[in-house]
């Protein structure tokens, strides 16, 4: 048994068939991530803001998405859309039936973490923006968000962390990831099947580990997040950019 | 199972001995690391190529080896979880408990399970809960080493009278009711088992 044989189709792993056929592999697992994590922060942005809302009409649609499925396994959404949107007469590419699960998964996810957040950021900062001035939205965007989003950094690589050990689920339906990757040359070599399930361990576990020491680093870094005065309010209403009619001002109003 | 094995997991990494500590934080950082699924297919399909022959046999004669693998798979996947989440709970029972339970003259085993112990798990519960709910749902993975669960009865189901549609969406909101269950009785224990933590670590500080 020669040990370089073994490890010979390392290609493969990381690249799947790609001069030849469909990217694939370790690449694939990455590439899944990332888009799914873009697509999945906008769906974020947008469920974890109504969820913070005070209006009950924006507050509990989105509250029912991310409930749904965040309660939901991964499986069952990746079959939904496998098999299910061509039954209603959709027909999307192997790349993209695997996204779109994958987003709506992590925008549940992501929508907590948003809301997390922007709830962190202190009203006095709206506020201040407001009184100088500002628009609401360029508040939103110059003030708020920037303090938001350095808050969710690192929930944000270590969500990415396992976002990407998510992706390897995605190979139910066929697509060739790594753990597809490593499966086939472990069915068409038996006599590789170590070889192969060293790869595709140690595929993982190198992004992984290495994502999570950058996680901890940008903690350390970041370290902003001080847990004894965090209190972060139920819903706030200043962070919507949608109007607020005048019928749910009264009542605001009345409340105070 | 996973508990357990997380349990002692924490309190090694927390030894002051580096033979136990640096096993533990290896294996956490090992098996966290690595996706679940891939712990799954290990024990389905490589776990009994590594046995001896006679056990091998014994094994693949097994007609529910896979759901066994599943339980292997899992636990250890949700081991390291685990340990992390105690550990963290240990080390958020505050120092003067400990001192306190020493100086009444508790032996180390007495001071762990009647005071280090409970006070973590009652620090940990609403993380731990969160996991336990992730890791029923990650049972659904059980279905690719054709363990007899939900999800394989689904898609069985489905292959037999071809109502996809109807079959998913039945498991679906089993999976949502059991999920919702969990969460309720959990968060009505949190809130029978809370404890102000800002306000113990004030007092320990």
């Amino acid at each position: 048994m020669n040990l370089f044989e073994q490890f010979a189709n390392w290609k493969f792993y990381i690249l799947g068939a790609y001069p030849n056929g469909p990217l694939g592999g370790l690449f694939l697992n990455v590439s899944l991530a990332i888009v799914s994590i873009i697509i999945g922060l906008i769906i974020g942005i947008f469920f974890g803001l109504g969820r913070a809302s005070c209006r009950r009409y924006i507050k509990y649609p989105s509250v029912l998405y991310i409930e749904n499925i965040r309660s939901t396994p991964l499986l069952m959404i990746v079959f939904w859309f496998y098999f299910f949107l061509p039954v209603l007469g959709f027909h999307l590419p192997l790349f993209w039936s695997a996204v779109i699960p994958l987003s709506i998964y992590a925008g549940a996810y992501q929508a907590e973490i948003v809301r997390a957040g922007f709830l962190a950021v202190p009203r006095g900062q709206m506020d201040a923006a407001l009184s100088t001035g500002m628009s609401r939205w360029q508040a939103l965007l110059f003030v708020v968000m920037p303090q938001a989003f350095k808050m969710m950094v690192p929930s944000f690589v270590s969500f990415f962390n396992s976002q990407f050990k998510n992706t390897s689920v995605v190979y139910i339906i066929g697509i060739v990831e790594l753990t597809q990757a490593g499966i086939i040359v472990s069915q068409r070599q038996p006599d590789r099947i170590y070889a192969a399930y060293i790869c595709m361990a140690l595929g993982f576990w190198i992004v992984c580990y290495t994502m999570s020491h950058f996680a901890q680093r940008l903690e350390r870094k970041l370290g902003i997040l001080d847990y004894e005065s965090y209190k972060p309010e139920i819903c706030r209403e200043d962070l919507l950019l949608i109007p607020i009619p005048k019928a749910v001002k009264k009542v605001l109003i009345s409340h105070k | 199972m996973s508990l357990c094995v997380g349990t002692a997991l924490a309190v090694m990494r927390l030894s002051r001995f580096w033979f136990l500590r640096i096993p533990a934080k290896f294996y956490v950082e090992t098996v966290r690391n690595i996706p679940g699924l891939f712990w799954l297919l290990f024990f389905y399909f490589v776990f009994p190529e590594l046995l001896p022959f006679g056990l091998r046999e014994k094994l693949h004669g097994y007609a529910y080896y896979s759901v066994i693998a599943g339980i292997l798979g899992l636990s250890l996947d949700n081991s390291a979880y685990v340990s992390d989440i105690v550990r963290t709970g240990l080390m958020a029972v505050p120092r003067g408990h400990v001192e306190a339970a020493v100086s009444t003259g508790l032996n180390r085993f007495q001071q762990f399970r009647y005071i280090i112990l409970p006070e973590a798990f009652r620090i940990i519960l609403p993380p731990l809960g969160t996991r336990m709910i992730h890791n029923f749902k990650n049972t659904s993975l059980c279905m690719v080493i054709t363990a007899p669960e939900l999800t394989w009865a689904t898609q069985q189901v489905e292959s037999i009278t071809f109502r996809g549609l109807e079959v998913t969406f039945m498991a679906t909101v089993f999976y949502l009711f059991v999920a919702f269950t969990a969460a309720r009785i959990i968060i009505r224990y949190e809130k029978v088992l809370k404890i102000d933590v800002a306000s113990v670590r004030r007092a320990g500080t």
